[in-house]
């Protein structure tokens, strides 16, 4: 599993398409978790995280599905909650949920690449 | 040289950005003898109220008798008169940015016209320049819960130093005052 982060718009995308270029990729914001569990990589993970939360599924165990069903896709996804905690609970819900979900899920990871200005630096 | 110097906001970026201009202009003055030049200080943030004032101040009290000349610039960075120097330090993009994009003339609200035109702005600095330091600001860490024109000025801001850094010789992220190398020359 290789996880590559970063702020929005800091060209994730590329840079993970650079270093994993025969990955077939799906997009967190529209594919369900059967293509997930199937797919080479995902981008907008945390889309995938917000929009799971939505529907009300419980996602906390799906780290551990993911990587056992899983175990060398390519997670593509925003870092979020560095700037202030959201006035609104279900934001708040949102931004907990998915730090822990990416914290776990780079605990499992052999690689974790950071995104800063397009430039990419493994971090683990 | 061609550095850009990234971070939070409080992160101690600027001061960084101060330490090390200094530092590359004294090299290019010990390197052959061109006289003595004065270091720039480009100033991008405009006063609008008590809190920028008091931003402001902060700053020049920061870099009083560091020998910058400060020379302020809001907006049209690609017009701005330069004398001779050993180095110019340009603080910050993401103000220049901002002001760029909500210009009260309306010249220009497209993200990419605006971009386009800043780095016009670095481009001319460049050419005016042997030592150039920008200091740019990480906006984009969080869930995006922003209006839309906020979103699209992340999004320039993101897409702008993503440029940036492509051009400079260095890249550095202020983590905490502790600097994180992210390109090295």
């Amino acid at each position: 599993m290789i996880m590559v982060i970063g702020g929005a718009h800091q060209g994730k995308c590329s840079y993970a398409g650079k270093i994993c270029p025969d990955v077939k990729w799906v997009d967190g914001k529209t594919c369900g978790e059967e293509e997930l569990f199937s797919s080479g990589g995902i981008y907008r993970f945390h889309e995938y995280i917000a929009g799971r939360m939505r529907e009300g599924a419980d996602i906390s165990g799906l780290p551990r599905k993911l990587h056992a069903q899983n175990p060398d896709i390519v997670i593509v996804t925003d870092e979020i909650g560095y700037g202030i905690v959201p006035a609104e609970r279900q934001l708040r819900d949102y931004r907990e949920m998915t730090g822990r979900i990416c914290t776990e899920l780079a605990g499992i990871s052999e690689e974790v690449h950071r995104v800063v200005c397009g430039i990419g630096t493994r971090i683990k | 040289m061609f550095h850009l110097i990234t971070g939070g906001s409080g992160s101690g970026k600027s001061s960084y950005a101060e330490e090390r201009m200094l530092c590359y202009s004294r090299q290019e003055e010990a390197m052959e003898g061109k006289g003595k030049r004065p270091c720039i200080y480009l100033a991008s943030m405009k006063p609008y109220g008590e809190e920028t004032q008091k931003k402001i101040e902060r700053h020049q009290r920061m870099r009083a008798g560091k020998g910058f000349v400060t020379i302020e610039c809001y907006t049209e960075l690609d017009k701005a008169v330069l004398p001779l120097n050993s180095g110019i330090l340009l603080e910050c993009l993401s103000n220049l940015a901002a002001n760029e994009l909500y210009r009260k003339d309306g010249v220009s609200r497209d993200c990419i016209k605006t971009s386009e035109r800043i780095l016009e702005g670095i481009r001319h600095l460049l050419n005016h320049t042997e030592n150039l330091v920008v200091v740019t600001n990480e906006v984009s860490s969080d869930i995006g819960a922003y209006s839309f024109e906020t979103k699209e000025y992340i999004a320039m801001l993101g897409r702008l130093n993503q440029r940036l850094a492509d051009m400079a010789d260095k890249v550095t992220e202020v983590v905490y005052g502790i600097p994180v190398p992210v390109k090295e020359s």
